[in-house]
């Protein structure tokens, strides 16, 4: 299984120790429910949908998100997330196929 | 209007007759090993506990959706988010689809503020339900009806 390509992004981009910032996180992801059919062989597509989304805080749990199989392709999670102070956001997700993927992201307030 | 309606009956019935075949495999295919219905997943969510609908709760979903595949979709809860007193988790449940569970958000107070949004695929015109629950155990709920144009599930 490839990687998948996935994107952190923090909003704003300028942030103080103590904000409260909005953290996107985008992933490139077909998202099949398993019971979509091909057109064109009339097969059924095999699932394949992320399971379980977590953001980590220097190993610290912020949020977990038990995902079904109704997201969109591609999905994107929005949440929120107070800085503390400097350190390293992580976030890792599992899809139904057991394949694990992370990444990460320098939190660095300014101020 | 008499003869489009005709014509449109002509139209589905020939395409049915075509694909015959293929549909003899879509009955055999078996059904998600996710499928649950909206009152299973509620039960499963809340245990039995009562759900109030509370103006607490915000849930942000356009009303007329022209791809069902793409519906945005934020839910923001009014809290303090200390640790006392703050979300426990956010869950969304759109009620007619096969499987109703859409995500369960767990939160902690390092949030700072409660707040989920995604996008998600709906199958056809129902209510999108984001259920609650507070650290003292309580649940309350907002929901939105939206209407999908394009059903998103193939």
């Amino acid at each position: 299984m490839a990687e998948r390509k996935s994107l952190l992004k923090i909003k704003p981009k300028k942030y103080k120790t103590g904000d409260v910032v909005k953290l996107d996180f985008m992933v490139m992801h077909p998202m099949e429910t398993g019971v979509r059919k091909d057109k064109k062989t009339g097969q059924i597509v095999p699932a394949d949908y992320i399971t379980e989304v977590k953001f980590l805080f220097n190993d610290q749990l912020v949020t977990k998100m038990i995902i079904w199989e109704a997201l969109s392709t591609n999905p994107l999670f929005t949440t929120n997330f107070k800085v503390p102070g400097p350190g390293v956001m992580k976030v890792i997700f599992t899809d139904n196929k057991g394949t694990v993927t992370e990444k990460s992201k320098k939190i660095k307030p300014k101020g | 209007m008499q003869r489009r309606l005709f014509l449109k009956g002509c139209g589905t019935a020939l395409a049915v007759s075509a694909v015959v075949p293929s549909m003899v495999i879509a009955q055999e295919a078996p059904k998600s090993a996710n499928a649950m219905s909206y009152a299973a997943a509620l039960e499963a969510i809340t245990g039995g506990k009562p759900v109030t609908a509370s103006n607490k709760v915000e849930l942000k979903a356009p009303e007329i959706a022209e791809n069902g595949a793409v519906v945005p979709i934020k839910v923001s809860v009014e809290s303090p988010m200390t640790d006392k007193d703050y979300v426990k988790a956010i869950h969304v449940l759109a009620k007619k689809n096969f499987n109703a569970r859409c995500a369960n958000v767990f939160l902690t107070p390092a949030n700072g503020k409660a707040l989920f949004g995604t996008r998600i695929k709906l199958g056809g015109t129902q209510d999108v339900v984001a259920v609650v629950e507070m650290s003292d155990g309580s649940f309350i709920s907002a929901s939105q009806n939206v209407k999908v144009t394009i059903g998103g599930c193939g």
